[in-house]
């Protein structure tokens, strides 16, 4: 079980993380109390893990075969990843980097599925355009509804407020059912676990990120969406949990913070305003280009400093 | 069908409208301080009616403060926090007008000239009746009845023709053989007496445009 430390602290910094994309937005204007968003948010991103995220931890499984020690260096290579990328400021994905390193590792081993790999990548693209497209798809039909219901100011702050609680309980349930499989998917092909113990040790995972380190994040990220109107900002965390939860049944561990950029950006499309700064869009390119290859090399190396051995008498002076 | 769980938002509505009722209340009182005052100025009747604007006028300030408190409880979204705290303190420099204004004539001991009372009335039915539009587009903006942009335009209409009689009573003012001091003291009262058409002008715009905005 000590093994499974390095899945349980990606899942960890991983619920830190994504739990604000969710209810960041709820949290940092005071619609929504952080402890109701963090439990909410755990509830749902475990149900999540248990009830879909099967899908994503085949997927992810069988892209290369993974013996114990190759699923530990994985999980630690793609935590370590996730920081070097936080700490350059660059938007990071851990589904990026968890795929990145089983590359690595698949490399290594000479075992390497390209059609899952090919599958993963174009899902990669597909999530911020995906996200974008739902997101104008849902402000289109959406904002017809809520024109049509012509509420007051209280009625209408009541409806977008529980609309909030919705969309993000549904996208808490939508990470838990996508992410779970980045988290411990790499055990379950080392034969450490089955796919249901996976599922809830992720989630449970994940969840104690929302619930211990995820309110400092939520103050900062969901400022970003605060500038919106509070129907577009319930439009993106919806196209977000919509994206991610397709992603989710195809079995594809996507970015839940390249999702909002998307719905953002598909935001600013329907609204003709710049949403997303062209730097904000050149560091998502790097990042995506970045985040497996340094979580790849990463691995390698990693691999490589463990199986180093000192055999006496060869060093010679 | 969720209302009963956002006690704080249905106290903060009941509470708008007990403000528009105390409004009302400070307006019918002012109403009838001037009446009695054109007739017989600074009799007992109009020193009562002083102190009754002015109750009226402090229990409104008294339920806008408590409506602030709540507000900053985190009530509502801070979009329409802010419209709404905005909106009240606009609404709320309207019986500070009707206040200043008696307590102006109270204090200078104005008496109205006969040759102006029936334009002094005129202007301030109007002015009245567009604090009177004023309150039931503000009803209208928080139950979302239709009909918020025909009362601005009538709004719009009533405060131009205002401005209209309080040209021509400045006008008659400074044609008149009244003494220089009282000429610019009655100026001053009509001027005070626009600006209340003028504040309900202004206030109507911004519901609109509140309305407006909170459409998709």
């Amino acid at each position: 079980m000590f093994h499974l430390l390095g899945g349980v602290f990606l899942g960890w910094s991983l619920g830190a993380n994504d739990g604000a994309n969710v209810f960041g937005t709820a949290v940092s204007s005071r619609m929504l109390r952080f402890w109701t968003a963090a439990v909410l948010g755990s509830v749902f991103v475990i149900i999540g893990a248990i009830l879909s995220g099967q899908a994503g931890i085949e997927t992810l499984k069988g892209l290369t075969t993974l013996g114990l020690e190759q699923a530990v260096i994985s999980s630690v290579a793609a935590a370590v990843t996730v920081t070097i990328m936080t700490i350059l400021g660059l938007p990071v994905s851990t589904s990026q980097a968890v795929v990145g390193t089983i590359l690595g590792i698949g490399i290594l081993n000479d075992q390497l599925n390209l059609s899952g790999v090919g599958k993963v990548v174009v899902c990669w693209i597909g999530t911020p355009t995906g996200a974008a497209i739902i997101a104008i798809l849902l402000y289109h039909i959406l904002g017809i509804l809520y024109n049509q219901l012509s509420l007051n100011i209280f009625t209408s702050d009541i409806c977008l407020r529980l609309g909030l609680v919705a969309a993000g309980s549904y996208g808490a349930y939508a990470l838990g059912a996508n992410n779970v499989a980045n988290v411990t998917a790499v055990f379950v092909g080392a034969g450490l676990l089955n796919v249901f113990y996976a599922a809830l040790i992720g989630g449970l995972s994940i969840a104690l990120g929302i619930l211990t380190f995820s309110r400092p994040v939520m103050e900062t990220v969901g400022r970003r969406l605060v500038r919106m109107d509070p129907f577009s900002a319930f439009i993106v965390v919806l196209s977000l949990a919509v994206t991610v939860h397709i992603y989710a049944l195809i079995g594809v561990p996507v970015s839940t913070s390249q999702a909002v950029i998307g719905g953002v950006l598909g935001i600013g499309i329907v609204k003709g305003v710049r949403t997303v700064s062209r730097q904000t869009l050149r560091n998502i390119l790097i990042g995506w280009f970045l985040t497996p290859v340094i979580a790849c090399f990463l691995a390698l190396a990693f691999d490589f400093v463990i199986h180093l051995h000192y055999i006496p008498g060869k060093f010679l002076f | 069908m969720f209302r009963f769980l956002f006690k704080k938002e249905n106290r903060v509505e009941s509470l708008i409208y007990d403000y528009l009722d105390t409004l009302k209340l400070t307006q019918d009182n002012f109403s009838e301080a001037l009446t009695v005052c054109l007739v017989e100025p600074q009799c007992e009747d109009f020193l009562f009616l002083i102190e009754q604007t002015h109750k009226f006028e402090s229990k409104a300030d008294d339920i806008r403060e408590e409506i602030k408190s709540m507000m900053y409880e985190k009530v509502l979204i801070p979009e329409s926090r802010g419209d709404i705290m905005g909106l009240l303190d606009e609404i709320d420099k309207i019986p500070h007008l009707f206040e200043s204004i008696l307590y102006l004539v109270q204090t200078q001991k104005l008496t109205i000239p006969d040759f102006i009372v029936l334009d002094i009335k005129d202007i301030v039915r109007i002015s009245l009746e567009c604090c009177e539009l004023l309150v039931r587009q503000v009803v209208a903006l928080f139950k979302k009845t239709e009909g918020i942009r025909a009362l601005v335009a009538t709004i719009d209409t009533n405060e131009s023709h205002c401005d209209h009689i309080e040209r021509r009573i400045i006008t008659k003012v400074f044609d008149s053989d009244l003494d220089p001091f009282m000429k610019l003291q009655i100026k001053e009262l009509i001027s005070k007496i626009g600006d209340i058409s003028d504040q309900a002008d202004r206030v109507s715009k911004r519901i609109n445009i509140i309305n407006m905005k909170r459409r998709v």
